[in-house]
């Protein structure tokens, strides 16, 4: 009963929210930009840190931002620069952060090597908060699409499998001495990615119940670094993303490089987000720019230019027309 | 003058004049590193407190501040300016001064500060705290265990969907908003300066003056990161233009240029354009004109000689890297170099031009005003503009009923630098008219007034400006003999009270509330 509703609410979207384009980075700076005009409507503060990731709550009213010794989620829908929400008691680098679907509770990932549950009803006598302790820094955590397992992908190279109704885990390690970059899982939740140090992808298919990774695919996606991993929404492509200064985009049927997005200027591809028909993807790169990409005819269709420093995470909230 | 034996201020005065006439900034490079004046100050500021301690306060505040700021050492000399209410926390601060030791903050200001350092300090405590009420806090707690039915409430599973096929909502406006104008200028977009945070930045108001005069109504205020250059301001100011009216097509960003104008908008064609490699915050002036390089050749006389350029002027002279704020054109700063005479004979034609026309325009609404009954009759009085810098000049003071007019008398034909202006005040943006001081033969008094309010007649300001909450206020002061002066503000008074405009309205507002703080404040200390 208590817990019946979240932070983010009942899952209604909010005033001017439609569709949102976040992007943090270097500089301390968030920016809210107009899709598809490419116009910066507004500048968020995100003082003493870089921003390490930015995802918008389900319900489309706020983006939350992880960074050193920070997470903090700000309103989208005003004009306010500053944070609404603070959340303290943090220390290292914050690398991932992400919700439940329907915004009953947040999850994180940091440098402190855990993954955590927040629950940001302040103040209440019960507060359904959980930690996951791992030997290594945590570089990834993603949720799966049934909200009862996180991936946990850490600097060792080990990705934990949390359970979270039985805080049981299972361990996968994909290659050894090769720090887990990030993880994803596809929206219907029957593939499984993650990508290394090393610039290797490695791709499980997800079966029975609860779902067991069983290897697929190995991939040597790029020669350096690979920095993100994300599944198109129809599931169809997944993009890697790396410090080879490229972001690839691969088809799920055959594991075949559709396109290779680059760009003269681009240096490191640092994140990555598809439109909510798979036909567009967002990067977000070190050139402080963000692009644009049909990914059907592999064309730039947009820039996203008033970053000062490297765009290091970026969210994209796109809505059924 | 008694602020030639001011080791200090003569000092910044060598060392400026050296920057300011040095037309390959080497000067600049080469004295960067040894500003004697400042070491001085800070000698001075020791000083001061040693002869404060022996009650000798007055004389050595008004040396010390000489050094500070040589805009306000002629005000300093008056006594009477201390009680000028501009001012009042100049008194209260003096102690605040003393104890901190630091002088850093007059650099922040325009020579006259609005708060005190204690103040502005519990202002910012005040507001950091404010924000951080608004933020709500959440801290980690070490989680206790769930209960198996907390569990299944918070850990529900959720059956996964396949997903359909979606029509995105970010396709659609993308198929609506084809290619964007603004998009040839977007590697500028990055120099805006709105919500950096932690760089400075510098704002503009840009006369697209290449443009059909349809298009010329307003400047386009911008805002770019101080460190940009001229040629990124232009980039930025096509880029904002370009996205508030995409209907207009703008050229190439280096078929541009941006030349020093006036608050009306009008481009000093007298003068060579801005220096594109030079980064924006060398320069002091906050109304530029954009101009078509192509076109802005055709309309100058004469081939453009060069001339040691103002914003290197302003720049040596200008101890207050914020003064641009206050609205200054090049006008309002003296010319130490005697121009090219062509020129300088360009711009006096040109100006004398505009001020005939405004004039002729003038005289049907003073015919008007002079039918209407006692006071607010159109009245001359011949006076002496008072002048920082410069010598004091013989001017014609006309008060009417709607506007203020300063002529000068004397036009000096060949000292460009002694060159005087024109100048034309509604009367609804004089807020203020006050005697200062009164001397065996002359009387002094000023007449304050915002450049915001002068919608009607936007004229440049040869007044020094003083920060007054939000509102920039500027002044002129006049002197004449004891009774003129007592006429003429009585009259201005009287008109200022019958108008009762907004200008006005807003400046004796902050002033009450300038009182009342500056006595709440006393009480709390005496309490």
């Amino acid at each position: 009963m208590r817990m019946k509703t979240g932070m983010a609410g009942d899952g209604s979207t909010g005033g001017g929210s439609q569709v949102a384009l976040v992007t943090g980075g270097y500089d301390h700076t968030i920016k809210l930009w107009q899709a598809h005009s490419g116009v910066c409507l507004r500048t968020m503060q995100h003082p003493d840190s870089q921003v390490n990731a930015l995802e918008i709550t389900p319900n489309g009213q706020m983006v939350a931002a992880c960074g050193y010794q920070h997470i903090r989620m700000y309103d989208l829908a005003s004009a306010n620069p500053d944070p609404v929400m603070n959340f303290e008691g943090v220390t290292k680098n914050v690398t991932r952060v992400g919700f439940q679907q329907d915004g009953k509770w947040m999850y994180t990932g940091g440098e402190d090597c855990t993954a955590k549950i927040w629950d940001p009803r302040a103040g209440r006598q019960l507060q359904c908060q959980g930690i996951f302790q791992v030997p290594a820094p945590v570089n990834a955590v993603v949720l799966h699409p049934d909200q009862t397992q996180i991936m946990v992908g850490d600097q060792s190279g080990i990705i934990h499998m949390w359970d979270l109704r039985t805080d049981q885990n299972e361990q996968l390690i994909p290659e050894a001495e090769a720090s887990i970059q990030d993880i994803a899982i596809d929206p219907e939740g029957k593939l499984m990615a993650a990508v290394n140090n090393k610039g290797n992808c490695y791709i499980w298919s997800l079966c029975g119940e609860p779902p067991r990774p069983v290897p697929r695919k190995h991939i040597q996606a790029h020669k350096k670094y690979a920095l993100r991993c994300k599944f198109s929404l129809d599931s169809t492509m997944l993009v890697t993303t790396s410090g080879d200064c490229s972001a690839k985009v691969w088809r799920t049927s055959d594991w075949s490089l559709l396109r290779e997005l680059r760009h003269d200027s681009q240096r490191w591809v640092w994140d990555a987000a598809f439109s909510v028909d798979s036909r567009y993807l967002f990067t977000g790169s070190s050139d402080s720019y963000a692009r644009l990409w049909d990914v059907e005819k592999g064309t730039l269709e947009r820039e996203y230019c008033g970053h000062q420093k490297p765009i290091t995470a970026l969210a994209f909230r796109d809505q059924a027309a | 003058m008694a602020t030639y034996d001011n080791k200090i201020w003569l000092l910044k005065n060598i060392r400026d004049a050296f920057i300011a006439t040095d037309d390959t900034g080497l000067c600049e490079i080469v004295m960067a590193g040894e500003d004697f004046s400042k070491i001085f100050q800070n000698k001075a500021v020791e000083d001061r407190k040693r002869i404060k301690e022996g009650r000798y306060k007055q004389t050595s505040v008004n040396k010390g501040k000489e050094g500070m700021g040589d805009i306000s050492e002629d005000d300093d000399d008056r006594e009477i300016v201390t009680q000028f209410d501009p001012y009042p926390d100049m008194e209260d601060s003096e102690d605040d001064d003393l104890m901190c030791g630091s002088y850093v903050r007059y650099d922040d200001f325009g020579g006259h500060r609005q708060r005190s350092n204690t103040a502005q300090r519990l202002d910012k405590k005040e507001q950091a705290l404010k924000k951080a009420a608004k933020i709500k806090v959440i801290k980690w707690e070490d989680p206790a265990p769930l209960t198996s039915e907390q569990i299944s409430e918070m850990f529900a599973k959720v059956e996964v969907k396949k997903a359909e096929k979606q029509k995105s909502l970010l396709t659609e406006q993308l198929e609506n908003c084809p290619d964007l104008p603004h998009r040839q200028y977007l590697e500028y977009a990055k120099f805006d300066g709105t919500a950096q945070l932690g760089l400075p930045t510098k704002s503009f108001k840009i006369f697209m003056t290449m443009l059909p005069e349809k298009h010329q109504n307003y400047p386009l205020v911008v805002c770019v990161i101080a460190n940009a250059k001229i040629k990124d301001l232009i980039g930025f100011t096509c880029y904002k233009y370009s996205i508030e009216h995409p209907e207009v097509t703008l050229g190439c960003v280096h078929n541009y240029g941006l030349c020093i104008a006036e608050e009306d908008g009008e481009v000093d064609i007298g003068f060579p354009c801005l220096d594109a490699n030079e980064p924006c915050s060398k320069f002091g002036f906050t109304c530029l004109g954009l101009v078509d390089l192509n076109n802005k050749n055709a309309l100058t006389h004469g081939p453009i000689h060069s001339i040691p350029d103002d914003g290197m002027l302003y720049k040596g002279l200008d101890i207050f890297p914020k003064a641009s704020d206050s609205g200054h054109s090049h006008h309002t700063q003296p010319r130490l170099n005697t121009g090219d005479s062509t020129t300088s004979e360009t711009v006096k034609i040109a100006i004398k031009a505009v001020s005939n026309e405004k004039k002729a325009g003038d005289t049907d609404l003073d015919k008007l005003h002079s039918h209407m009954t006692e006071p607010p009759q159109y009245k001359m009085y011949r006076v002496n503009l008072l002048r920082k810098v410069r010598t004091n000049i013989p001017v014609q003071l006309v008060i009417s009923f709607d506007k203020i007019e300063v002529e000068p008398l004397i036009p000096h034909k060949h000292a460009f630098w002694s060159k005087s202006k024109y100048f034309l005040h509604s009367i609804d943006s004089i807020a203020w008219c006050q005697m200062l001081e009164a001397k065996a033969s002359k009387t002094t008094f000023r007449v304050l007034y915002s450049p915001l309010h002068n919608t009607n007649y936007d004229h440049i300001n040869l007044g020094a400006s003083i920060f007054h909450s939000n509102a920039t206020y500027k002044y002129h002061d006049f002197e004449c003999d004891h009774e003129t002066a007592k006429e003429i503000v009585d009259k201005i008074n009287i008109i200022l009270d019958r108008r009762n405009s907004p200008c006005r309205r807003d400046y004796k507002i902050a002033k009450e509330k300038k009182l009342q703080t500056r006595r709440s404040f006393h009480t709390k200390h005496l309490s």
